[in-house]
């Protein structure tokens, strides 16, 4: 092997050069006629335009015991219109090369729509008819229903996405919306029909109370008569302020086994709720939490990955759940990755010996440099496409930030230093109230875990 | 030095351009210029995949890209990750069956640093690799293969599909993960003999593609890599032909733990950069890509028999690529209600051939896939090297989209004809078992999760 070493010129590592400037797209936000908000932004180059529109119909607007109808009705978007059969509505997005997503989630439903651009009149001319006159029809609202009760039990089996379903279960209120399923359980779902979808729809879904956010390649589009031709006839009624509930959630810490006799690997789901991006911590958290987990060569994969080989990857992430310009919001602040089975209580251990060390000592100023030259560095990668823009416009709107957010955060992670990553990190993941939900076999780990004394350890089945 | 190629869009290319070049040590280099961001994307494509492993050694590939992330000569433990991460860039490497790729994305005013990087693992890896970091990766690996494929439910249909479709001793016949026994057995000389004999200069393609000087970078990759030895001694892959249909069809009933009843097939299609294969896309495109396919249209929408149905593709160079059909049931719908609907459509297609509006649709979907591939400069890196390595020509990545586009109706109906056959596909049906009944009958709970993908790769 030293014959690999001796035949090659080595040199030294090379220093960067001249950085070039890049900034967050600042969009240009208007209003429409019939209310509806727009904000657009010309991205050169990028042929593929993106499309984010969000409707503010939170799921804790759904009606008791119909949890599931906003995803249904979000659903139902594209399964035909006024003009359109679904069938139909499918083969023209597909005709323009089209994408198209729709979901409801706590903030509102979002509807993404990416298309070349050379089609767009076709594709938003489609997004409209959605949005304006959805069919709603009795044969395909009973295909979503039961095409929805059909998926719940494969994301039953799939441990990553158990194991997050029963963390929001143990962390909110049993009252709270954010304590179920954001598409519904089996028995509200079952309780959907299109007349609980229509009249979700009438109550909540108007362009006073929408916000559509265009990003691509603008420059040979005109833009504001494409938008009256299309979202432009979309009308209803005013919108009106609405009153959101503070998020609070119980973290003492606690352990809830989710039994799958058999398992190979018990995946780990380690969480609690904090600071949203109103908070001033925000850009310190975002810094610590990626110190901690962001990557491979974090703290916790540099033990858990790096030096113990116990999981192919754990991540520590801080994910806005639900915001109000007030203040009142919060995010999920979650570790996660699965381990192999006779390793769980060795890891978990490992784990937590992780956040007591880094509250003890703190970061170093060598990781809080690293971090921020990453976090601030990828930006125009990370931002490189319209979708991603787009994504991060409409995500701020949903979230009531202003639409220079992201730009200011990148100022602010900048200016953040270890002293105040370190308080947020410790802030954000105390050992002692952390809600730890483990999906795995009971019969292997149970005993171990236990003994680790987390906090009171229950077994469900899985 | 250019060899004929110039900076000049060729005709379907979208107005992209790349240039190709030769060190003398062998190492092929694509330029490609492209300044509407300050990023620069890295792609270093190794022209070694599963394929070229021997019996008892399946992983080994993928076990050792992950090494390369372990250090070398003047690169210390993590460092590469941590040079990358902290420059800003963002870095990964996958295994396919034909190949292995490592892949930085930098702002552009890093990019020397990339370079550096990669060259210091292709000259002096072994410097590095020790008993420490074999025995490190190797559990990541295991710990990889148990979180995508054993422990969600379906996770192995696809290698028990390609097992099927490409017969024991055929190179393709497991998968980039390997067995557990054989990521066990590998040991730290089949690592370093592994590197010995394909990671050389001259088994390799190196695409830079982004807000770059063409002629700097050229004299960057020359200070780098030019002195690295060149090698030869390279085994040829074993053959990967097939005979183009299977002329039987093989079938294995799974009984597992999983959430409902499913049916896949494997079908052996033509071998990609073929105008057969681009048919043959398009063909799958029509018949399960997407909401508005013959089989969504037929299962999901009209007989509401599946929860969701479709076909994938897996291209393949060195041997015959693979359709994938997955169908997963709706409630308590039994799997030769969902079978004969499925023939029935592949024999209506094979007879009748795609509409014209179902031609326009799917040539628009695949033109907007290579759009997006090709519209971020990793994408186009990675394409660029594709078609490098495994082609001989990467400016074919640039009109690739101009091929499908050529295709005719009679040529997918073709194709169908010939391929979408019963006796042309292996066919896994999946049924449920409850816990107590799974233990019974094979001792093991062996979930899983259906993934199209072959690649594996280094970082989670």
């Amino acid at each position: 092997m030293t014959e690999q070493l001796a035949s090659m010129d080595f040199h030294p590592r090379p220093q960067a050069g001249e950085p070039k400037p890049w900034a967050f797209p600042a969009p240009e936000r208007g209003v429409l006629p019939n209310g509806l908000t727009v904000l657009r932004c010309h991205r050169p180059g990028q042929q593929v335009v993106a499309v984010e529109v969000h409707l503010d119909a939170p799921l804790d607007a759904e009606p008791a015991g119909l949890d599931g109808v906003a995803t249904i009705m979000a659903r139902a978007f594209s399964e035909g219109t006024d003009k359109h059969s679904a069938e139909e509505f499918a083969a023209e997005l597909e005709r323009c090369g089209a994408t198209w997503d729709a979901h409801a989630d706590h903030p509102g439903v979002r509807v993404s729509l990416e298309v070349p651009v050379s089609r767009l009149p076709k594709a938003l001319a489609l997004l409209a008819d959605a949005l304006r006159a959805p069919a709603f029809e009795d044969s395909e609202i009973e295909r979503l229903v039961r095409n929805r009760l059909d998926e719940i039990p494969h994301e039953t089996a799939n441990p990553a996405i158990r194991a997050a379903k029963e963390l929001s279960k143990h962390l909110f209120p049993a009252g709270s919306r954010l304590s179920r399923p954001r598409q519904g359980s089996e028995e509200t779902v079952a309780a959907v029909e299109t007349g609980a979808v229509r009249a979700f729809y009438e109550k909540h879904v108007r362009p006073a109370a929408a916000t559509a956010v265009v990003v691509g390649d603008l420059a040979g589009t005109d833009l504001d008569a494409l938008l009256a031709d299309t979202l432009g006839g979309w009308t209803g009624g005013t919108a009106s302020p609405r009153t959101v509930q503070p998020v609070t959630a119980d973290d003492t810490g606690r352990v809830v086994i989710v039994d799958r006799p058999g398992a190979v690997q018990t995946q780990l789901r380690i969480g609690r709720i904090g600071p949203d991006k109103h908070d001033r911590a925000w850009a310190a958290q975002v810094l610590g939490t990626y110190c901690l987990g962001g990557t491979l060569t974090s703290r916790l994969d540099r033990v858990l990955r790096e030096e113990k080989g116990y999981t192919y990857g754990v991540r520590a992430y801080a994910q806005p759940l639900l915001s109000t310009r007030e203040g009142t919001g919060a995010a999920m602040l979650s570790i996660s990755g699965s381990v192999d089975t006779p390793n769980t209580a060795p890891a978990l251990e490992d784990l937590w010996k992780v956040l007591r060390t880094l509250a003890a000592e703190g970061l170093t100023d060598a990781e809080r440099d690293t971090a921020v030259q990453n976090l601030v560095g990828v930006a125009p990668l990370k931002f490189e496409t319209a979708a991603a823009v787009a994504s991060t416009l409409a995500d701020q709107v949903e979230q009531q930030l202003p639409d220079d957010f992201q730009a200011q955060l990148y100022r602010q992670l900048v200016e953040t230093g270890t002293v105040e990553a370190t308080a947020a990190v410790v802030s954000a993941f105390p050992a002692d109230r952390l809600v730890t939900i483990l999906v795995g076999d009971a019969a292997q780990i149970e005993e171990p875990v236990r003994a680790l004394g987390l906090g009171e350890v229950t077994v469900v089945k899985g | 030095m250019p060899m004929g190629h110039t900076a000049t869009a060729e005709a379907g290319s979208g107005g992209l351009t790349a240039t190709e070049h030769r060190l003398a040590n062998g190492l092929r280099v694509i330029l490609s210029e492209d300044h509407l961001t300050p990023v620069a994307a890295v792609c270093l494509w190794y022209d070694v995949g599963s394929r070229h492993e021997v019996k008892g050694r399946t992983g080994l590939a993928h076990l050792f890209e992950h090494l390369m992330f372990q250090g070398s000569g003047q690169v210390k433990g993590n460092g590469h990750f941590e040079l990358v991460q902290g420059a800003g860039g963002s870095l990964n490497g996958t295994t396919s069956f034909e190949r292995t790729n490592y892949f930085e994305t930098m702002p552009a005013h890093q990019l020397e640093l990339a370079l550096w990087l990669e060259a210091d693992r292709m000259g002096s890896l072994l410097t590095a690799l020790d008993d420490e970091s074999m025995e490190n990766q190797r559990d990541v690996v295991k710990n990889e293969r148990r979180q995508r494929y054993d422990n969600v439910p379906y996770g192995t249909a696809f290698e028990k599909l390609t097992a099927l479709v490409y017969p024991e001793g055929h190179p393709y016949h497991h998968t980039p993960i390997g067995s557990m026994d054989d990521l066990d057995a590998a040991t730290l000389d089949d690592a370093r003999a592994f590197f010995r004999t394909y990671y050389a200069p001259n088994n390799a393609v190196l695409s830079v593609v982004g807000d770059i000087d063409p002629e700097q970078t050229l004299a960057w990759v020359e200070k780098y890599f030019g002195t690295i030895p060149a090698h030869d001694g390279k085994p040829a892959p074993r053959d990967g032909a097939l005979p183009d249909v299977m002329g039987q069809q093989v079938r294995e009933v799974v009984e597992e733990e999983v959430p409902a009843r499913a049916l896949m097939a494997a079908y052996r299609l033509p071998q990609d950069d073929t105008r057969a294969c681009d048919a043959a896309d398009i063909a799958l495109t029509v018949l399960g890509g997407g909401e508005s396919s013959r089989l969504y249209n037929r299962l999901v929408r009209r007989d509401r028999t599946a929860v969701a149905a479709g076909f994938g593709m897996l291209r393949l160079a060195g041997a015959p690529s693979l359709g994938w059909l997955d169908v997963k049931t709706s409630g308590d719908v039994e799997v030769p209600v969902i079978e004969a609907a499925v023939d029935e459509e592949l024999a209506r297609f094979a007879e009748e051939g795609p509409s014209e509006e179902e031609m326009e649709r799917a040539q628009a979907q695949l033109e907007r896939e290579w759009l997006d591939r090709l519209g971020t400069v990793a994408g186009r890196a990675d394409s660029l090297c594709r078609y490098a390595v495994l082609f001989g020509d990467p400016q074919r990545a640039l009109t690739a989209v101009q091929r499908i586009l050529e295709v005719s109706a009679e040529e997918v109906r073709e194709v169908a004809r010939q391929r979408l056959r019963p006796d042309n596909r292996a066919v896994l049906v999946y049924e449920p078992t409850t816990p107590a009944e799974a233990a019974e009958a094979d001792g093991e709970s062996a979930e899983s999760h259906q993934s199209h993908e072959s690649d594996e790769e280094a970082g989670a």
